[in-house]
């Protein structure tokens, strides 16, 4: 299928869904090394017992960005095969992910949008546990060009 | 120039502490320090394992011949630890205590392993907003051919 018939394939509404990630010490050790992100939100149980200004947590916490990490793993594995390219992704963490939390992606179409340039499709996104608390939410865009824009240079 | 080592990084954010600029020190506007590191297919592998992305795309370079890339590139979400990469120990990013609340991230085109990165960071705003203290900061990142790979912000919650 070209881009342009794999765009029009792509329903508004149609929604895709991640794998489940379940948040553990190697997890968030994993994810400091591949980060360089070491803050003690992340590994020190004592100092999460302080208070942090107005924030109070439960224990240690999942990295805000692993929540991109899964979020963008979601997107990729669904646009790659379609042609299409990650453009943009817009989150805000909305309660924190503690260690044994299970966070699933749900990435709903919102709308798709043609341009002078290019075809454009834009994502709800919402990262949810499993309780089925909404832990981040925001959007994401994806483009389906016909020259693909992160095609080699030389 | 440098290669992208991530076990060369210092792993303890309290060393350093009272080097690192406070709410009431961060200067919107005022550049961060920053220097270029080199990515290797090594190291876009073992980052892509780290934050528990599997996609062939990073790590398999006959698969990602197959795709419209051409060829290994690094995850979009490298600039999450391009960010540390990047900045030195007394960078305010690594004050403890941050508290990330959200980031925004547009990406113009894949970093490919041999690519240097160079980064541009720093505080676009700071405010207080119920009793906490917040800081806005935007960084872009470019490849040696000064090509935009990606630009972002994020909004964070100094420690008091």
């Amino acid at each position: 299928m070209t881009v342009q018939a794999e765009f029009e394939a792509i329903e508004a509404g149609a929604e895709i869904t991640g794998r489940p990630f379940t948040v553990t010490r190697e997890t968030i050790a994993d994810f400091a090394l591949g980060s360089l992100d070491f803050n003690p939100l992340h590994f020190d149980d004592n100092y999460m017992k302080e208070s942090f200004g107005k924030t109070q947590f439960k224990g240690v916490i999942m990295h805000g960005m692993q929540n991109f990490a899964v979020i963008t793993r979601t997107l990729t594995d669904w646009l790659l095969p379609k042609g299409g390219y990650h453009r943009r992704l817009e989150t805000r963490w909305l309660t924190p992910v503690y260690l044994g939390d299970t966070i699933t992606v749900t990435a709903t179409v919102q709308r798709k949008l043609v341009t002078d340039g290019s075809r454009w499709v834009v994502f709800d996104i919402a990262v949810t546990n499993q309780d089925g608390v909404r832990v981040a939410a925001g959007e994401a865009m994806a483009e389906f060009a016909d020259a693909f824009p992160g095609a080699p240079v030389n | 120039m440098a290669e992208l080592v991530l076990e060369a990084y210092e792993n303890d954010f309290w060393k350093d502490v009272d080097n690192r600029k406070t709410w009431d020190q961060i200067i919107p506007g005022d550049l961060r320090n920053t220097k270029p590191v080199t990515l290797t297919k090594d190291v876009i592998g073992q980052f892509a394992r780290l934050i528990g992305d599997d996609n062939p795309l990073y790590t398999d370079e006959e698969f990602a011949k197959t795709t419209p890339y051409g060829g290994i590139i690094a995850p979009p979400s490298i600039h999450i630890v391009l960010m540390f990469a990047c900045t030195d120990v007394t960078d305010w990013m690594r004050s403890p205590g941050t508290i990330n609340c959200g980031q925004s991230w547009f990406y113009n085109i894949p970093a490919r392993p041999g690519d240097t990165i160079t980064m541009r960071g720093s505080a676009l705003d700071k405010f207080i907003k119920k009793e906490r203290l917040f800081a806005i900061h935007e960084n872009v990142f470019t490849n040696q051919h000064s090509q935009v790979v990606c630009t972002g912000r994020g909004w964070t919650i100094r420690p008091v």
